[in-house]
Order: structure tokens, then sequence, then C-alpha cells
């Protein structure tokens, strides 16, 4: 019924699209509509994989595995691999794969093939490292992602944006090249006690570490994943990026990239080293929470509209880590939830700013005021999404939030404790941003429209979602909740034995 | 017996017959010259490429002095693959400047010739000849523009030290054969370290190095490099950056690979030295150069710093790594000072990275040959070098060389910095870096080879990693 590479085709679908679109380098317009073509495509054969493989298999193992030899002499093959978490994952990717070219219709006007091309084959990479069960499989879409980002920060962004796309792939390759050292290590290890190297991830986990070592290796793991994710204190990148990137370039950053950097250190760097991870518990926690407090204050400062969203973001991805760190099945799922989430609800948050700066030409809070006059369906979406961004209840990101904090709770009060606290600072900034731009005096000297119908067509998506997963929140956990058991049931006692 | 005793040398016999028939054609045919010379040299570098791949590969001979095993002929296919691009790529260029005489193609076609003996030699004195041949006709090629006061200087310099170097090579040789007696390579190297010879074994290899460390630009007998390759002609210094600098290494490897356990244990701290020293010099002065050609010159002898790393792995199968990234290495450089001499227009050469601003628009096809080599350099995906690096990284932790690793590992993060840069200015600026004119089909059409097969070995490198670990095997028995 499923062809065989099925996951192959979902993955290398858009580059394929990616490919064509070069071909209409003088066109704008068809290479528009066949990168919408292509990924609309991608969303409905994932969707079609969703319909069909849940009822097969109802228990958290693999759902659709390939695997085929690729470089023998290395022992490296071409394995991937779909769980629960990965679908999801990948749902979120190709949804957000769709908006990105709907967001980018207008907005981009030169070198639209080159654009596009640039969105597809990063969503490869992101598709890529969210299935590949390879570990050098893994590591090269890892590497893959960073290379469309750079020129689509550095061709489409504002002023300094070229500062930001090196800066943006300095502090990735810093990572993800002392990640390199960790995991040949690994497998050399691993090899030269089994006498077979291997780097699929199956292989690798349980590999006996002396403690030394796996503490080195998982901090290396750490740093890389840490700083897509990002975790305080090597964030810096991200404000940058974000504040350069066009619109689309920000909701690939917030909606994509960042989640790789959490689902990298769930699938890979916990699994891998669980005695390390334990230990390393507490500092994640705190980093985590230092992160919703730090990003909280900075955010409350910030004057750019994009880069407050940005900094609020940095916030929701430290409570995801505290939720991975505190690692049992509660959190774990309201980590996993929470990513697409926060996918959903700061894409469209970065969408709805580029809306404005579209119309308005800036970014700054001290230019709008009274924007609810003006444009009243547009600040009615606006006002939701922030709901949703601090955690109202009914919407999305207080089902995650509040798995994440209870399941926190029962291992750790007191990191719980103090993140509630946090959420309230959320409110606050959330709260300034809303009164500052919405209501007030109006600025008389603008004449802009309220929504058009294509910007329409992406922000209902993105409402109906935030309101389904707030509301009805099983088909997602159930999705994910297998998968969370297998991992806390493998890696949960290893990094107990880890903590003693 | 007697027939195949001549066959496997129908790839030097090729190169050398070709060189002469040009030198012919331009004394004696000077109206037809100009027509007939490049097909000469294109068809003799091809039928060396085609000879060394296809006659089956045959043991050590000529008096056990010639090596023609897979490992030769490996980098026999490699020196006509690089010699026919370098044809490609100068066949405009030389005519445009007016050096496209029968000196410049036959002596190119005698460097070739230089290069399959550097690496095929097993013996000291076959070895010593290719070199020298391929350094005097180096330094002819560079000096190739004969009014162009650059390419005199660059090549007066790389003459120059070059000598001096080949003193320090021929004095090593001696040494070494006053204390083994023996001129053979393999047997020589491969005799036990003895209170006796050490001193003189150990003398006689560190002037070797010396030699070769020239050759190859490690750090610190790299200061020439930047000088020369800016001076040289661009389709020179891409035959110059990747051609001689394979060929030694290749020899390197080969000395290593033969070398006493003992004797190994001598160099192994040197080689360690060398190899750190040249990552993070090469590198991270590569980060202050305003000019593409010096920039890529450093870039290169970084490069060397990655595969000295990983020849340390060579007692514990890092062989296949270093030949591996060898021949990925020639793609890259090839590519790269290829680019370069696409792109520049017909007065001069464009090497001020500020002419470069928005090539990436106005010559999309060459300037992408340029930036994907320049991905490939820095080691990202979905390119050869990434693969590459992968390897070379993989063999030096696998023989426990973990901290050089580590400083290979941060050198690299520091290189991603300077092809960043020129991946900005390519792409994210604006210019007027002018229109260069058609360079003719050829030099596009070995680009865009190359570009393909970067992107080829960056995808599936399995058939070309397991061609090259069977002739290492074969090698090391």
């Amino acid at each position: 019924m499923i062809p065989a590479n099925l996951l192959s085709l979902i993955i290398f679908l858009p580059l394929l699209g990616g490919l064509v679109v070069l071909a209409f380098r003088r066109h704008p317009n068809p290479c528009r509509w066949i990168s919408l073509g292509t990924a609309s495509m991608d969303l409905f054969l994932i969707l079609s994989v969703y319909l069909l493989e849940i009822r097969v298999h109802q228990a958290g193992d693999w759902l659709i595995v390939e695997d085929t030899s690729w470089i023998e002499t290395l022992g490296i093959r071409y394995s991937l691999g779909l769980d629960g978490i990965s679908l999801l994952l990948i749902m979120l990717t190709s949804f957000l794969g769709i908006i990105v070219i709907l967001v980018s219709w207008t907005q981009v006007t030169s070198r639209v093939a080159l654009f596009h091309f640039f969105l597809l084959s990063m969503q490869t990479g992101v598709l890529g490292v969210f299935l590949a069960t390879d570990l050098f499989l893994f590591y090269l879409f890892w590497e893959l992602q960073v290379v469309p980002m750079f020129f689509i920060i550095g061709i489409w962004g504002h002023e300094k944006r070229i500062h930001a796309a090196v800066k943006f792939v300095l502090f990735s390759i810093t990572g993800s090249l002392l990640m390199l050292a960790a995991l040949i290590g690994i497998v050399v290890v691993h090899g030269s006690q089994t006498g077979h190297y291997s780097f699929s991830l199956f292989d690798l986990v349980g590999t006996s570490l002396s403690s030394n070592l796996e503490n080195w290796f998982f901090a290396a793991f750490l740093l890389a994943f840490a700083v897509k994710t990002p975790l305080f204190p090597v964030h810096t990148w991200l404000p940058d990026a974000h504040t350069e990137a066009p619109t689309a370039g920000s909701v690939i950053l917030a909606g994509l990239l960042l989640k790789t950097g959490t689902y990298a250190i769930l699938r890979f760097a916990f699994p891998l080293f669980p005695s390390a991870a334990g230990v390393a518990v507490p500092v994640l926690m705190v980093l985590g929470l230092s992160g919703v407090f730090y990003a909280s204050w900075i955010a409350l400062a910030q004057k750019d509209m994009k880069r407050l969203v940005a900094y609020s973001s940095i916030g929701h991805m430290g409570l995801i880590i505290v939720g991975v760190a505190a690692w049992n099945a509660m959190t774990l799922s309201g980590s996993v939830l929470q990513m697409i989430n926060h996918g959903l609800t700061t894409s469209a948050l970065f969408i709805l700013v580029g809306m404005l700066d579209e119309r308005v030409n800036s970014r700054q809070l001290s230019d709008y005021g009274g924007i609810w006059r003006k444009m009243p369906v547009f600040s009615g979406f606006f006002l939701l999404f922030c709901m949703s961004s601090l955690g109202l209840p009914g919407l999305n990101n207080f089902v995650g939030e509040i798995l994440i904090l209870l399941g926190t709770f029962k291992v750790q009060p007191a990191a719980a404790v103090i993140g509630f606290m946090g959420m309230v600072l959320v409110l606050i900034y959330v709260l300034r941003l809303i009164q500052d731009a919405f209501f007030g005096e109006p600025r008389t000297d603008w004449n802009v429209r309220d929504i058009t119908g294509r910007e329409a067509l992406i922000l209902v998506p993105f409402a109906l979602l935030v309101i389904l997963i707030g509301l009805y929140p099983h088909p997602f956990l159930d999705l994910v909740d297998g998968p969370v058991r297998n991992l806390v049931l493998e890696t949960g006692t290893a990094m107990n034995t880890g903590a003693m | 017996m007697m027939d195949s005793g001549w066959l496997v040398i129908l790839p030097h016999i090729s190169l050398a017959a070709g060189g002469i028939l040009i030198f012919c054609a331009g004394a004696f045919m000077r109206r037809r010259a100009s027509d007939i010379i490049p097909v000469l040299a294109f068809a003799s570098a091809a039928c060396a490429g085609v000879s060394s791949a296809w006659i089956d590969p045959g043991g050590p001979g000529f008096l056990g002095m010639l090596d023609s095993g897979g490992f030769s002929r490996f980098f026999a296919v490699i020196f006509s693959l690089i010699t026919l691009m370098t044809l490609v790529f100068s066949h405009h260029y030389a005519r445009d400047r007016g050096f496209a005489g029968d000196e410049f193609y036959g002596v190119l076609l005698f460097a070739a010739l230089g290069m399959i003996l550097v690496a095929g030699a097993s013996h000291w004195l076959i070895f010593f000849l290719g070199l020298e041949l391929l350094s005097l006709s180096l330094y002819v090629l560079i000096a190739a523009r004969k009014n162009d006061p650059a390419s005199n200087e660059a090549a007066l310099k790389y003459f120059v030290m070059g000598s001096v170097a080949g003193g320090f090579l021929t004095f090593g040789i001696a040494v070494l054969y006053a204390v083994t007696g023996r001129m053979d390579i393999s047997a020589g190297l491969g005799s036990t370290m003895t209170a006796d010879n050490r001193a003189g074994l150990l003398l006689g290899l560190s002037l070797v190095m010396v030699g070769i460390g020239f050759k190859i630009s490690l750090v610190p007998f790299h200061l020439w490099t930047p000088d020369v390759y800016q001076g040289a002609p661009a389709p020179v210094t891409a035959f110059l950056s990747t051609g001689s600098k394979v060929a030694v290494f290749a020899a390197l490897l080969r000395f290593s690979l033969c070398s006493h356990e003992a004797v190994w244990a001598y160099m192994a701290p040197l080689f360690w030295g060398l190899a750190a020293l040249t990552m993070i010099v090469g590198n991270v002065t590569a980060l202050a150069q305003t000019h593409l050609k010096r920039l890529l010159a450093y870039s290169s002898i970084a490069q060397m710093g990655y595969v000295l790393m990983a020849l340390l792995a060579v007692k514990h199968g890092g062989a296949s790594a270093v030949v591996f990234y060898l021949a990925v290495y020639a793609l890259m450089d090839l590519g790269a000072f290829g680019a370069v001499a696409v792109l520049s227009g017909e007065d001069r050469e464009r090497d001020d990275l500020e002419d470069y601003r928005g090539m990436g628009y106005v010559h999309p096809w060459r300037a992408g040959l340029l930036a994907v080599c320049l991905f490939s350099l820095a080691g990202l995906p979905p390119t050869a070098g990434f693969i590459g690096k992968f390897v070379l990284f993989h063999a030096a932790i696998q023989a426990g060389y973990v901290a050089l690793a580590l400083v290979g590992i941060l050198a690299a993060i520091v290189s991603v910095y300077y092809y960043l840069r020129v991946m900005g200015i390519l792409y994210m600026r604006t210019g007027e870096c002018g229109i260069v004119p058609r360079t003719g089909i050829l030099g596009d059409g070995a680009g865009m080879m190359i570009l393909a097969l970067l992107l080829l070995l960056g995808i599936v490198p399995s058939p070309l990693l397991t061609a090259i670990s069977n002739i290492v095997s074969s090698l090391s028995h």
C-alpha cells in the first residue's frame, strides 16, 4: 500500500521542486505556483501517511522505516524512520512550508526563483533532520539546513543582513563541528567494543562509555542543539537573525529551525548519553528557566516588534527545555506539543508583524498606535495569537505549558513554581505590546487597508489550529504518547543511575 | 613480459612524446602552430589519462624504480584530469593574453609527466628526477606572461626558494642513502632503526621533510605560496596548487606507509606539530586577505594541514582518507582558481574581492562554480568537501589523535568565516563588477564538470571510497 521509499519522497520532493523552479528564472509567477504546488503535494503526502498509517499501527513504535546501504566502507547507512513525534513535526514543517510561500507572494519581488529554491531546499533539510536515524545522515541534514537559511537572511534580509547571516552560520557551525567530533568519537568507541562500525542510532544507544567520555560527548551534542534551540546563554544570534530576516525567514527560523534543536536533544542527546544527561538535568533546568526570565525581561525593553517576538521565542523555548530535562511522559508530551504550538503561534506573530511592516514600512513600536480602529480584523487575529502566546486557557499554548509545568512539579517542584512565575512575566510584555500598538490614539496620517484575501487565507488555518489544539489536543497527544513512553522507558532508568 | 613492461609506461610516453611534438610543431610549423598545439596537448593528456585508467596495473618495474601499481595509476588518472582541465581553462585565457605558444603547452605536459613520476616513484632517483622536472616546468609556467612583472616576480620567488628547498631535499636523500645503503624507498625507510643509524636516518628524513614541506607549503615553509599564487596566471595557479601538491603528498603518503614503525614513531610528533601549525596559521591568516587569490592560497595551505592530520593515522587505516581528500581537494582548488580564470576580463586578473560584488547574478554559472568550490572547501554539504572533511576527521579520531582533530575543528570553524565572506560578496552585495566576455564553451564546460563532480561525490562517495580502499590495501602489502 505504501511505496517503499515514501519517506525519501517526502524529504526530496521539495528539493526537486526547487530545482525545477530554478529553470524559471525570468518568470516570477510560475515560480510561486510551482513552489506552492510542490509544498502542497508534500503536505498531502504527509497527511495521507497520517490518515493511513495511524490506523494500522496504534503502538508507539516506528511507523515507517527506510534503510539502504550508502557508504559501506565507513558503516554509514541511509536510514530514515518515522514515529509519532517526527510525524507531528513533519506535518508542521510542510504546513509552514506552504505558509512561507504564501507570505512571500508579494513581499519578495527580486530573484524570486532563487528565493523559492532556497525555501524548498530548506524544507528538505529540516524534513531530513526530523526523519534521519543514522547519525551521519542526521549530521548531513543538520548542516544542510544552515546553507539555505544563510542565503535567505543574507540576500533578502534588511539592513544588517550580511552580519546577521554570518553570525547565524558561525554559531551553528561551531556547535555542529564539535558535535561531529563527539559523533565520530562514540562511533569509534562503539566500533572498538563490538567490532561493528555503525552510525545507526539504534546500534549506538546503549554503548557503554566511561563517565568522563560520556560527559564530554554529551556536552558537545548539547552545545550544537542548544545553539539551535536557542538556549540561554548561546541565544545571541537569534534576535539578530530574526530582525534582519524577511518574514518567511523568520517563520522558518522560529517554526522549524528552533524545533530541530529541541527535537535532536530528545531524539539523540538524551538517549545516546543517558547518564550524562541525568547529571545535566539541573543545569538544563536552570538554563531553561533563566532563558524564560531573561528573555521576558529583555523583551520588555524592546522597541522593535520583531525583536520582541524573537525574545518571546527564546522564553518559550526555554520552557520546552525544562520539559525535556524533567524527562517524564507528561513533560515530554507537553514539550513536543509545545514545539508545535510555538511553531504555530510565533510564526503567526512574525507573519502579522511582517504584514504591518509591509504596510507602514516600520517595525518600531513607537510608530504604531490605535491599529484596532484602522484594521479591526487584523487586530482580532493579532490579539488571538498574543493570547495564545501568553497561555490563555482554551488556546494551544496553555495545554503544552500546563503539561510541562505539572509534569515538572512531580519531579522538581521548585522549577515548576519558578516556571509559573515566568509565565506571568510573559503576560506583562505581551499586554504591553497590545496596548501600545493596538489601543491608544490612532495615527491619522495612515491610510492602511485591513487584511486581504490572501492574508486571510494564511491566518485562518493558524487560528483554527490554535483553537483546535487548545480545545481538543487528544489527536496530537495520542500521536506522541507511544514514542514518548518508549523514550522514558529506555532512557529514564539509565538517567537515574547517572544522577545517583 | 617485455610488452607489458613497456605498456605500463604508456602514460609517461604519451606525455613526453606530446611535449616533444609540440615543441617540434612550434619550431617547424609556425604558421598553423596555434591550431595544432592545443589539440596535440589535449590529445596526449587524454591518452595518458585513458591509458593509465585502462591498462592493467603492474608491480614495480624498471629495476624496481617505477611503481605501476593501482596507487600510481590512480594518481596518474588524477594528474591527467588536472592537466586536461588546466588546458581547457587556459585555452582562451592564454590566447587572449598572448602566451599560448608551444612553450606553454609543451612545458605543461612535462610538468604533468613530473607529477606522475613523483607519485609513482619507488626509487629515490626517480622521485628526485620527477620532482626536478616538475619544478623546472613550473618555474616556466609561472612566468608564462613574459611582460607581466607580477608573473616574473612570482616565478623568481618560486625559483629561488624552490632551489634552496631542492638542495635540502637532495642532501636529505644523500644522507638517507649513506645511512641505509639503499636507494629503494620502501627498503630504505623500512629498515629498522639501530643506535648506529638513528641520527643519520632522522637527519635525512628531516631534510627531506623540509623539501616536501616547501612543495606542499606547510607552515613554516609556506611564505612563498600567496605571492606565487597571486602572481601566476590563474590557470597556472590552478595547476600549481592542485597538481604539484597532490603529487608530492602522494609521495609523502608512500614514504609514510613504507616507513618502519620505529622511524614513524619519530616522525609522527613532527607531523603533529606541522599539521596543527599549518591548520591554524593558514586559516587565521586567510581571514585578513582582501584579494581572492591570496585568500585561496591561504585556504589551500590550511587544506594541506587537514590532510597532514589524517596522514598521522596512516598506520591505522587512514591512508584511504588521505587519498580521497587529495582527489577532492584537486577538484575544489581546480574549480576555484578555474573560476577566477573564467571570470577575469581580458586585460587583467579579477583579484580584488570588491570586484566580485554581485557577481553571482551577472554570471550565475561561473560564480556558482566558485561558490560551490568555496562551500566544498569550507566542508559544507552537499559537496564532496563535506564528505572529505568528515573522512579526514574520522581517520584522525579513530587513530586516537583527538587533540589534533579538535585543533582542526576549531581551525575549520574559523575558516567558515572567510569562505562566507566571499559568498556574501558574490551574492549579497550589489556592485558594478562588469560583464566578462565569453571565454569559450570549453572553459565553462570544464567548470560545469567540476561542479557536477563535486556535488556527485558529495552525495554518492561510496564508489570512489571503495576503489580507493582497494588501491591503498594493495600498496601496503
